[in-house]
């Protein structure tokens, strides 16, 4: 469904990502694990269309991806962004419309807020509530149903996990199950990498924004350099320690 | 107590008279807000667009012989025009470049001294009169004289700004301007194609450009040099706070009945003082405003 060839993308002098690979199947729970800075964020945000590559390209349903951020949301993909990013002068509610702006079906976008709602009963109880005033949780539920409004065939999530509790964290991580269940195909950049490998049917691990390794979650979970470096178990006389 | 019996029917006066003007600098600072709010600078071409239109409004009652209505439509259609081409000729390549703020304002001077300049060397620089709209022009309520026209150009500027408040936050199209406000660059990750919006922005502000252009105009005459008047939708909206459309309001007509009454109970030579100290004033110890956000809130 995505194919990514072969990326290159700068910011300015600084190479962020270095011809980087990688395909999402319709269906599927694809994840992206790497330490801070190894260039998730960027490959997403490129993804979405908010940063060109300076080589490879990206073709998502057998087409170009199109230019401009407002296009890829209209070709079906949809970005929940880093750090939620939600309109803090907005309402929940208003937040959600603008998740569903670009479509025109009044009845449809309403009987998907009310489903939404079922989905986080947060949103319900905070429906009028401005954005800004929620807590980091609460955001990030809203941040997610805001990335759904659009209905998008791919959703992109970068780090939903970050800054929550262990709590909210498994929530969140059950929700993307969920969805998944429901046939949405994502693609899911985490520090998380345990709970993210768990859930997913594929990882890549990027490190200094190069792919240094691919596979099934369940083999990469079974991985001597992922066990090291993401999952905190050291061996020793070869048995995983924690 | 006689004194102040005396005097109060004067205070009464310049409040109605205050509130006049006060509310033709709402409608202009509500324009100048939109744009702020939405491009973060000021747009010192705006206030020339507000004269070019009082410019259209003229020549639509006097040379075409229009009604007002038409030609309050005219100039609010041609204001809007203006505005959005101010954007695609002034700003809209800097935008693409992310440009830094201070940038787009060099280009809003110039273009504000192009316009003033090409009316100069074109049109001329005379005052030039509306028609008489009314045979008894004023109105006397509650002992206080009011001009017809302006109590039709408050009413009116009171209905313009609450169909705005409506449209900004009951629509698809107003809320999507509210949220790039906050952050456009998201805005866009939600399907919102940023060049539209802005475009819609100025046109929406060249409306408002429109009315006041108009209402100025007839209060004060058209000519090339009304930039002194058009100067006070920045103050007025730098009082209320860039970027806040109820501040823009309140800032307008603040400033209308505060300028009113230093030039009735002081001096009219000291108005225009008055107002820039004001500007001043809040620039320095408030430059958020009454009802602005924080610089914080901006980032
Ligand atoms: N706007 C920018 N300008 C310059 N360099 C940037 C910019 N954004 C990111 N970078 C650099 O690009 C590299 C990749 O950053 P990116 O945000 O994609 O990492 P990440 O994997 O998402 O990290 P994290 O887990 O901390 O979110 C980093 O070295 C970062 O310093
Ligand atoms: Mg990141």
């Amino acid at each position: 469904m995505l194919d990514v060839d072969c990326i290159s993308v700068c910011y300015g002098q600084i190479r962020a990502l270095r011809r980087v690979s990688l395909k999402v199947p319709r269906g599927s729970v694809v994840s992206l694990v790497g330490a801070n800075g190894a260039g998730k964020s960027t490959l997403m945000m490129t993804i979405a269309g908010a940063l060109r590559p300076t080589e490879g390209r990206i073709a998502f349903d057998g087409r170009p991806l199109p230019a401009g951020p407002h296009r890829v949301v209209a070709a079906g993909i949809s970005l929940v962004p880093e750090r939620r990013r939600l309109y803090a002068n907005l309402t929940v509610r208003e937040n959600l419309l603008m998740g569903a702006h670009l479509r025109r079906d009044r009845e449809g976008i309403h009987a998907d807020i009310d489903r939404l709602c079922g989905l986080f009963p947060i949103l319900k109880e905070r429906f009028s509530q401005y954005a800004g005033t929620l807590s980091g949780g609460e955001q990030q539920m809203v941040a997610i149903a805001r990335g759904l409004m659009s209905r998008p065939a791919l959703l992109l999530m970068d780090e939903p996990s970050l800054g929550l509790a262990p709590l909210i964290t498994r929530q969140v991580f059950s929700i993307i199950a969920d969805l998944r269940r429901q046939g949405t195909t994502i693609l899911l950049a985490e520090q998380n990498a345990h709970q993210s490998l768990e859930i997913s049917d594929y990882a890549y691990v990027l490190e200094s924004g190069e792919v240094v390794l691919e596979g099934s979650g369940q083999v990469l979970l079974n991985d001597v350099r992922m066990q090291e470096s993401y999952l905190g178990i050291r061996k020793k006389n070869g048995r995983p320690v924690r | 107590m006689e004194g102040l019996v005396l005097k109060l029917p004067l205070a009464f006066q310049t409040l109605v008279t205050g509130l006049a003007i006060g509310g033709i600098y709402a409608l202009m600072a509500v324009g100048y807000s939109l744009i702020f709010s939405i491009l973060n600078f000021s747009n010192f071409a705006y206030g020339m667009v507000i004269m070019l239109a009082s410019f259209l409004g003229y020549f639509a009652m006097s040379g075409l012989g229009l009604g007002l209505g038409p030609a309050l439509l005219c100039a609010m259609l041609g204001a809007a025009l203006l505005s959005f081409l101010n954007e695609r000729v002034a700003y809209s390549s800097l935008r693409r470049r992310r440009a830094p703020p201070l940038y787009f304002m060099i280009s809003a001077m110039g273009t504000s001294i192009f316009l003033e300049n090409m009316v100069y060397a074109t049109i001329g620089s005379r005052y030039n009169a509306y028609p008489e709209l009314f045979a008894v022009p004023t109105l006397n309520i509650f002992g206080a004289s009011i001009g017809k026209m302006d109590l039709f150009a408050m009413v009116f500027s009171v209905l313009a700004i609450s169909a705005l408040t409506f449209f900004i936050h009951h629509t698809r199209l107003g809320i999507a301007i509210r949220g790039a406000s906050y952050d456009a660059s998201m805005a866009e990750l939600n399907g919102v194609s940023l060049d539209w919006l802005i475009g819609t922005v100025f046109a929406l502000a060249g409306l408002f450009a429109g009315l006041s252009g108009v209402f100025l105009g007839i209060k004060y005459m058209a000519y090339p040099n009304m930039g002194w008047i058009t100067n006070k939708a920045y103050i007025a909206a730098v009082i209320g706070g860039l970027g806040s459309l109820p501040g823009a309001v309140a800032g307008g007509f603040l400033l209308g009945v505060l300028e009113t009454f230093v030039s009735v109970y002081l001096s009219s030579t000291l108005r225009d003082v008055f107002s820039f100290s004001l500007l001043i004033l809040f620039l320095v110890l408030m430059p958020s405003g009454l009802f602005g956000k924080t610089l914080e809130e901006k980032v």
